[in-house]
């Protein structure tokens, strides 16, 4: 009846080909002409498949609302066309709504099994949503339709894979090759890709015998040797047959001498264990790849004593002479050791001493004399040197020496503005920083830097206007920075508007960052098609792994740690979101500064408020252009990214109902990609505590514990945990009592009270500053009449501790001033002027006078949780800088 | 001095971009602070300013303008300086080479003249090296520096050709 009715005479389905044939050209306008001369004729004006076209076009060209009618309307003419559903699908896809994109392309083919471009758009959606069931189904659907197509069997083969199932990928890749004749032509890459991924199944599958026989009896096409070579020689490692295995490796040094993994699997194959045996291997090596870096640097790591002392001898010599700024850093591991780092510090000296005496490294030295370069290399070394031992001071002479010596290189500037930073003075470190770029205003490197040094002390104008200079003309640089996913850049900006109050502008800047991370998830659909079309197989699949994973990377991991922590900071201070512009900032900074300054922020704020106009009002030129533009560039993906391009607002951020259920929204990732990272599970328990979630902050505790017992956070919830339960015990259920029971003594050793808990804790960590200051909390907490003893702990210097750096020393000072034990402004006058002798740049501990320009102590700062959930936590900032 | 055998020098244009450097090498180099006007028109000169980089570092430089004085056109060299600690090493050389250079391949240069403090004597001599020779005196030439006189120091270009040539030999 309905279908009948739906059916078009032969004239009008002529026109509906062409209607289709426009769409698919990307005609739209003819498509649209043509839909109405079937549309116009009252017979057909309620023409489903019509509709359906007619809306997907009006879709194409930005007519959203117009496209979904027209769709619906189409689809409720006509429920039994695969043309409406599948159609109906595309709008859904279009929209990013893939559930509802998955039914809508089923239900098309119900009324159409056997439809290819359905079943092809069906199975990406799939295993983009990673439904691989569905997907290994759908595969199989396609390999029966069109079983001459290789994509087909590939497809269905990586859906096995994708579900762990090997064998039967391996069943699938080996029907189909002996479908294939094997290639006439060589090199056949696709040919070779496909060995490839059949050798990594093999792999994969554990089958390491089968899988060198597999690539040995194939090996004469395959054209990548690399992947060749270092698969054989793997698998001949794990097999333990070292003699064939190093051949393979000595090989493999042969084509790239600086990759050290070839070195390490070089060494295993050797057996090699004593250091004697390893240095004559280096030594061998070195004769024969006398240019390769690695020869030279391995060394230097296992050596020791007198024979260390010979080697970085010849080590930095060369590069000392010829001038080789990256020297320093590419020895900053052996810092670790610090027998190492005196013996470099002596080295070096003599070499200072010698140049400056008779211009040569060693006076006996039989090569000529060194360039008037070599001091000031030797200089920029020594100061790079001590600033890593934290002898500022004599860093920043050494640099002064050199910048006086050769006033034009840009890197000592750089050196000089890092030691002002490490130093713990950030403004000096963001002025010097800013001479650096000036003196080469091509660097785009310098520039990010200074970029994110103006940040560090909140010169937020300045430091987008020097971002600016190298981002897209007539855009606002914020807006290019966003679109070019400049990550670094937006956690940075995002600190500094929360370090100045802003907090909902912070918010969007952390929103933003989270959604490039889904953009990034929404890139992979290029890929879908394009690798099994090209047979990338094997990147393919380390693709979509890591997608799985994308959240766990530590850019996503800072910004939600950031985000979690100022969605608490907000739930705990709600008054905070009324002070948008920093009033609070400006209160304290009040009491801190001269009128010019807060005279200054005013005009800053003008300033802000009047960018902001100009950024709204150049954004909506831009989309003004863009609708211009529309119909001219009509790519239905390119209109529904722009479309779909969140706005994000700060006032609708700020005002959230709840900002721990928005804590949590962002913790969620970090608990399923980041759980060895103790810091996801003690946010965690941060969150969980301000919902009186008792088994969740049991779990949380839990998860902590296994990953480091000692941690000083951890230690605060713990006790923070008992007590709560001393408190809300009787009014829990039953069965989470067992549980709790269950779990506590192996988090309080055996069930020790806070009190024993904390002694022991004092006890087992007397000599570190972090968890004293934890033990500290937790002492005072508990009796509050400790509280000289509490201040006593935190407020020890001695040099015994090992961690007294600047960053736990102002993390101190940030938790006396915090009120947490009081008014402790004596405490504190007292404390921050030792400190100010021990660190004397750093700009925490100057005193008042000197201190007037600061632009620090703001309400609240990435890192800065309220007392006893987490001052002992690090903050973010700080520990960029350790 | 003896020469170090494997430094790298060359040159290098002065640019919107590293004029800073310019600057910061003629703040040291020089008695004379000179006017932002002066580094603008600098942009300008094309060859006839130049950066000279040592082992990648810039240590030296020289800026140039061509004065026209009735029907002579002569070269005038503005700034030509190397920073202290790499003199000695070729540096004057090269930057006095391309000079020459551009004089030469112009072919109506009538001669190359400059400025010089009465008692910058290792200045004197770098330049009597290459045949300038005093040909004037200019008291008060300097307005904040003492001596404020300055020699004025010229090397004749339209000779005949056989001069030339044994002038290249010296500069080699």
């Amino acid at each position: 009846m309905a279908a009948n009715s739906q059916k078009l005479p032969q004239k009008e389905s002529g026109i509906f080909k062409k209607v289709v044939r426009s769409y698919e050209c990307k005609q739209y306008k003819n498509g649209l002409k043509f839909a109405k001369q079937i549309l116009s004729n009252p017979k057909h004006s309620d023409h489903g498949e019509t509709l359906a076209m007619k809306g997907l076009i009006l879709n194409c060209i930005g007519k959203k609302d117009d496209a979904y009618d027209c769709v619906r309307r189409g689809l409720k003419n006509d429920l039994t066309s695969h043309v409406c559903w599948h159609v109906y699908g595309l709008l859904q896809r279009s929209d990013k709504k893939y559930d509802e994109a998955i039914k809508a392309y089923r239900n098309a083919l119900k009324h159409d099994k056997e439809n290819v471009q359905i079943l092809r758009d069906l199975s990406l959606l799939q295993v983009q949503m990673r439904d691989m069931d569905g997907f290994c189904d759908t595969r199989y659907q396609l390999l029966k339709v069109r079983p001459a197509q290789r994509s087909s069997w590939v497809g269905y083969a990586l859906a096995y894979h994708m579900n762990n199932d090997f064998e039967m990928a391996l069943k699938v890749m080996g029907e189909y090759r002996k479908t294939q004749a094997p290639p006439q032509k060589l090199p056949d890459y696709e040919f070779s890709e496909m060995i490839l991924y059949e050798v990594q199944l093999l792999m994969e599958s554990g089958a390491y015998k089968d899988a060198l026989k597999f690539l040995e009896d194939f090996r004469h096409y395959v054209s990548d040797m690399l992947a060749y070579a270092e698969i054989k020689g793997d698998i001949l490692l794990r097999d333990k047959r070292f003699e064939e295995a190093e051949l393979i490796f000595h090989d493999l040094i042969h084509r790239n001498p600086e990759n050290l993994m070839y070195y390490q699997k070089l060494e295993e194959c050797l057996n090699i264990t004593s250091d004697e045996n390893r240095m004559e291997l280096y030594r061998v090596l070195k004769e024969e790849f006398p240019r390769s870096h690695v020869c030279r640097k391995v060394p230097l790591g296992f050596l020791k004593g007198p024979a260390f002392r010979d080697m970085i001898d010849q080590y930095l010599r060369p590069p000392l002479h010829k001038g080789v700024p990256s020297l320093w850093i590419g020895l900053k591991a052996l810092y670790e050791n610090k027998e190492k780092a005196q013996v470099i510090e002596e080295l070096v000296l003599l070499y200072e001493k010698n140049l400056q005496s008779c211009n040569k490294f060693h006076p006996e030295d039989p090569d000529p004399m060194e360039p008037p370069s070599a001091i000031l290399w030797v200089w920029f070394f020594l100061a790079q040197h001590f600033d890593r031992c934290g002898d500022h001071r004599r860093a920043l002479e050494y640099i002064d020496k050199s910048i006086d010596h050769t006033p034009t290189h840009i890197e000592l500037y750089m050196l000089k503005s890092k030691i002002y930073k490490h130093a713990g003075d950030l403004e000096e470190a963001a002025l010097w920083m800013d001479e650096a770029r000036s003196m080469d205003t091509a660097d785009r490197f310098v520039n990010c830097k200074c970029v994110k040094y103006l940040l560090r002390v909140n010169k937020i104008d300045r430091a987008i206007e020097t971002a600016g200079l190298f981002t897209r003309e007539g855009m606002p640089p914020l807006q290019t920075m966003d679109d070019m996913q400049c990550m670094w850049f937006q956690k940075e900006l995002a600190r500094a508007y929360w370090r100045s109050g802003q907090y909902g502008e912070a918010l969007v800047k952390y929103h933003e960052i989270d959604k490039h991370f889904d953009d990034i998830i929404e890139d992979q659909f290029d890929f879908h098609t394009y690798c099994m079309r090209k047979m990338t197989l094997r990147p393919y699949v380390g693709v979509l792994r890591l997608e799985d994973r994308i959240r766990g990377h530590r850019f996503y991991f800072d910004s939600a740690h950031d985000i979690i922590e100022l969605y608490l900071y907000l739930y705990d201070n709600p008054d905070a979101k009324r002070a948008k512009d920093a009033p609070i900032a400006e209160e304290i900074e009040q009491d801190l500064s001269h009128l010019s300054e807060s005279e200054r922020r005013k005009i800053k704020r003008k300033q802000r408020k009047a960018l902001a106009k100009a950024k709204e009002k150049a954004a909506e030129q831009e989309k003004e252009k863009e609708k211009e533009n529309k119909p001219r560039h009509d790519d239905d993906r390119k209109a529904a990214t722009d479309e779909n391009k969140i706005k994000f607002n700060p006032k609708e951020l700020l005002n959230v109902e709840d900002p721990l259920n928005e804590a949590n929204k962002f913790l969620k990732p970090l608990q399923s990609m980041c759980t060895g990272n103790i810091r996801t599970h003690l946010l965690a328990y941060a969150i969980h505590s301000r919902r009186r979630k008792y088994l969740l902050m049991l779990q949380s505790l839990k998860r902590a514990f296994s990953c480091d017992p000692e941690n000083p956070t951890l230690h605060c919830y713990i006790v923070d945990y008992v007590l709560t339960l001393e408190k809300e015990r009787p009014e829990l259920p039953d069965p989470v009592h067992t549980v709790i029971d269950d779990c506590i003594p192996r988090l309080t050793d055996g069930g020790k009270s806070p009190d024993e808990l904390n002694q022991s804790f004092i006890a087992k960590h007397s000599n570190s500053l972090e968890h004293l200051v934890a033990a500290a909390q937790v002492l005072y907490k508990l009796h509050p009449d400790y509280r000289t003893k509490a201040i006593a702990m935190v407020t020890n210097l001695s040099d015994s501790l090992i961690d007294r750096s600047l960053r736990t020393c102002r993390n101190v000072h940030k938790f006396l001033s915090s009120g947490f034990l009081g008014d402790c402004s004596d405490e504190l006058a007292s404390y921050s002027s030792q400190c100010h002798a021990l660190f004397p740049f750093a700009s925490s501990f100057k005193p008042p006078v000197e201190a007037g320009k600061e632009l620090e102590s703001s309400p609240a700062s990435p890192g800065d949780a309220p007392p006893c959930v987490g001052v002992a936590g690090r903050s973010p900032a700080a520990q960029k800088e350790s | 001095m003896p020469r170090i055998v494997d430094a790298r020098m060359e040159l290098g244009d002065v640019t919107v971009h590293n004029l800073k450097q310019l600057k910061k090498l003629n703040a040291v180099i020089l008695p004379v602070a000179y006017s932002d006007k002066f580094y603008t028109d600098v942009l300008e000169l094309g060859n006839l300013a130049k950066l000279a980089y040592y082992n990648d570092v810039v240590v030296g430089g020289v800026c140039c303008r061509i004065d026209h004085e009735g029907d002579k056109r002569k070269l005038y060299i503005m700034t030509l300086g190397c920073l202290a600690a790499y003199r000695r090493h070729g540096v004057g050389t090269m930057l006095f080479n391309h000079v020459m250079k551009i004089a030469k391949e112009d072919g109506n240069i009538d001669c190359i003249f400059l400025h010089v403090q009465v008692s910058n004597d290792e200045a004197i001599t770098f330049y009597k090296k290459f045949g300038f020779e005093i040909v004037g005196k200019k008291e008060n030439y300097y307005k904040r520096i003492d001596p404020p006189d300055a020699f004025i120091l010229q090397k004749e270009m339209k000779t005949s050709n056989g001069s030339e040539e044994s002038e290249q030999n010296t500069s080699k």
